[in-house]
């Protein structure tokens, strides 16, 4: 009994790295431009084929995986630009129906080239298990977990250590007291929004790992980020990490326990739960949040 | 000699409401300037203007000569003119130290690349920001509170934070919007004479809008007085005191 629990366990945590991995990169762009990224599923799954795409021309994986980023970067600086920075002065609705329709514009797109068709990410390793005790572990939970918990690392870092973290942190608190001494903003929130997309390929690529591609998937990811984001406290960067790491747990032990239904609508129940019992979350200082 | 800065015929209007009513004022290197006027007489408004934080509907804003009026704030704040506000503004998560830092981002900016791949040299200069910022809250008496969040410091500590923000980069112009709100007697003595001292010894043209008269009075060169957006007076200090233009904006019109 004892070692299902372990297991499950520790599938949960390999999932919850990815959750993660993309409550956080939504953190990232939320809290840079205080507009939530409805289309940041896509982000997720954009990243995904992208790398797929790179693959498939011939290049091997880690510059595949670099150019994906790279990309996505790319991608999210230029739609904040173009079709955000315009309106940026409106209502915060307006702005999170644009990120919303960019998603869908890119998951059409998606569905276009590759809408009927069942894609797998070929794993740049052989998939391997091992037995530690009596629970196993794979070589994707290994990858997953390495990958996330470097990323976290050099993430946390740059947030904390650098100068640039520093910057980044003061804008985070006061959008005015950072033009106040210099910075531009406006060009600030593009980057932002552009380091959240590369987050979000990020773990779009190790989702591919374990699931197949799908024109589809960003809804699926999407939702896992904001119960993620919601359980963690909507803003907190530590908040997203540990909600992402106890969803992806939750979705394990009540699917085992209770019923398999249960790994799909854990996500809408944990959001559900905490909006009504403590809609701060676990470390978030407001309640309330403008979409 | 061409004025640090210069504000000619400015307007600002919101609506139907006009904020700044074609002002013309003139700040030179090592200047104190203060604005005065009634609580809606437009000071705020006309530093907005300054600052590029908000529109100017009409007239000119000129800096060292060059037009400002239509720039960004943080353009603005690049081209070396700071300012703090009334309220907020300030970091709040970070502590006292980091946001004097970041208000010297600009100086260290160059070589934050360098410094993310621990270069030697990138690293003294952080060192050296850091050891600056130090010295100056010290100077302000805030250096026992260098590594408290700002969040968590008294109203007068937060505003001598803002102070120690805006001039560290040692601005040609400083803008300071109330300064001595919230502070001591004794820490608004120290702020008079760091005013005095900023625009003495260093040559920082500065515009002050402050209620605490007797402040107004001891630091300025020169009092600049509105009401309702119009200006009223531009005179040395005493000349203001006696002017009835200014009582009457103050105590409204028998």
């Amino acid at each position: 009994m004892l070692a299902v629990f372990l297991q499950l366990v520790v599938s949960g945590v390999a999932t919850g790295m990815l959750y993660a991995l993309v409550a956080l990169s939504m953190t990232v762009g939320y809290r840079a431009t205080t507009v939530v990224n409805f289309g940041h599923g896509d982000m997720v799954m954009a990243g995904a084929y992208a790398v797929f795409v790179f693959v498939g021309s011939g290049l091997p994986f880690a510059p595949a995986l670099l150019l994906g980023l790279v990309v996505l970067f790319l991608f999210g600086l230029g739609t904040q630009r173009v079709l955000m920075r315009p309106i940026i002065a409106g209502p915060h609705l307006s702005l999170a129906m644009m990120a919303l329709a960019i998603g869908y514009a890119v998951r059409g797109g998606a569905r276009l080239e590759w809408g009927s068709e069942v894609t797998t990410l070929q794993r740049p390793y052989a998939q391997d298990a091992w037995m530690v005790g009596p629970v196993v572990f794979t070589t994707d939970d290994l990858v997953i977990a390495t990958f996330v918990i470097l990323l976290l690392l050099v993430l946390f870092l740059v947030f904390n250590v650098t100068p640039v973290g520093r910057l980044i942190r003061a804008v985070f608190q006061s959008q005015r007291g950072a033009a106040l001494v210099g910075i531009d903003v406006h060009a600030f929130h593009g980057v932002m929004w552009g380091a959240g997309a590369a987050l979000g390929a990020a773990g779009g690529v190790l989702l591919a790992l374990i699931v197949p591609l799908s024109p589809d998937m960003g809804v699926w990811t999407l939702l896992r980020g904001f119960a993620a984001m919601t359980l963690g406290g909507f803003g907190s960067l530590h908040g997203a990490v540990i909600g992402g790491l106890i969803l992806g747990v939750m979705e394990k032990l009540l699917g085992f326990y209770l019923s398999t239904v249960f790994i799909d609508i854990t996500a809408y129940l944990i959001t559900i739960l905490v909006l009504l019992i403590r809609p701060s979350g676990l470390f978030g200082r407001q309640a309330a949040v403008r979409v | 000699m061409a004025a640090l800065l210069e504000v000619a015929d400015v307007t600002v209007r919101f609506g139907g409401l006009t904020a700044v009513d074609a002002v013309s004022l003139q700040v030179g290197a090592g200047e104190v300037c203060a604005l005065i006027g009634p609580n809606g007489a437009g000071k705020t408004t006309l530093f907005n203007a300054v600052s590029g934080n908000v529109a100017v509907t009409d007239g000119r804003v000129t800096f060292r000569g060059e037009a400002i009026h239509r720039l960004t704030p943080h353009e603005i704040a690049a081209k070396g003119v700071r300012r703090t506000f009334q309220n907020g503004g300030l970091f709040g998560q970070l502590t006292a130290l980091e946001n004097v830092l970041v208000g010297l981002h600009t100086r260290v900016d160059s070589r934050l690349l360098g410094l993310l791949a621990g270069r030697k040299a990138a690293r003294q200069a952080e060192q050296a920001a850091t050891r600056q910022a130090r010295e100056l809250l010290d100077i302000f008496e805030i250096g026992h509170v260098a590594d408290t969040p700002a969040a968590d410091l008294s109203g007068g500590q937060q505003r001598m934070v803002e102070i120690v923000r805006a001039l560290a980069t040692e601005p040609p112009l400083l803008l300071l919007d109330e300064p001595a709100v919230g502070l001591a007697p004794h820490m608004r003595a120290q702020l008079g004479a760091v005013i005095r001292r900023l625009a003495a010894e260093r040559g920082i043209g500065i515009l002050l809008i402050e209620h605490a008269i007797e402040l107004v009075m001891s630091v300025s060169d020169r009092v600049v007085v509105l009401n309702y957006g119009k200006k009223v007076a531009d005179a040395p200090p005493d000349v203001v005191r006696a002017d009835r233009n200014v009582l009457e904006a103050y105590l409204g019109h028998a």
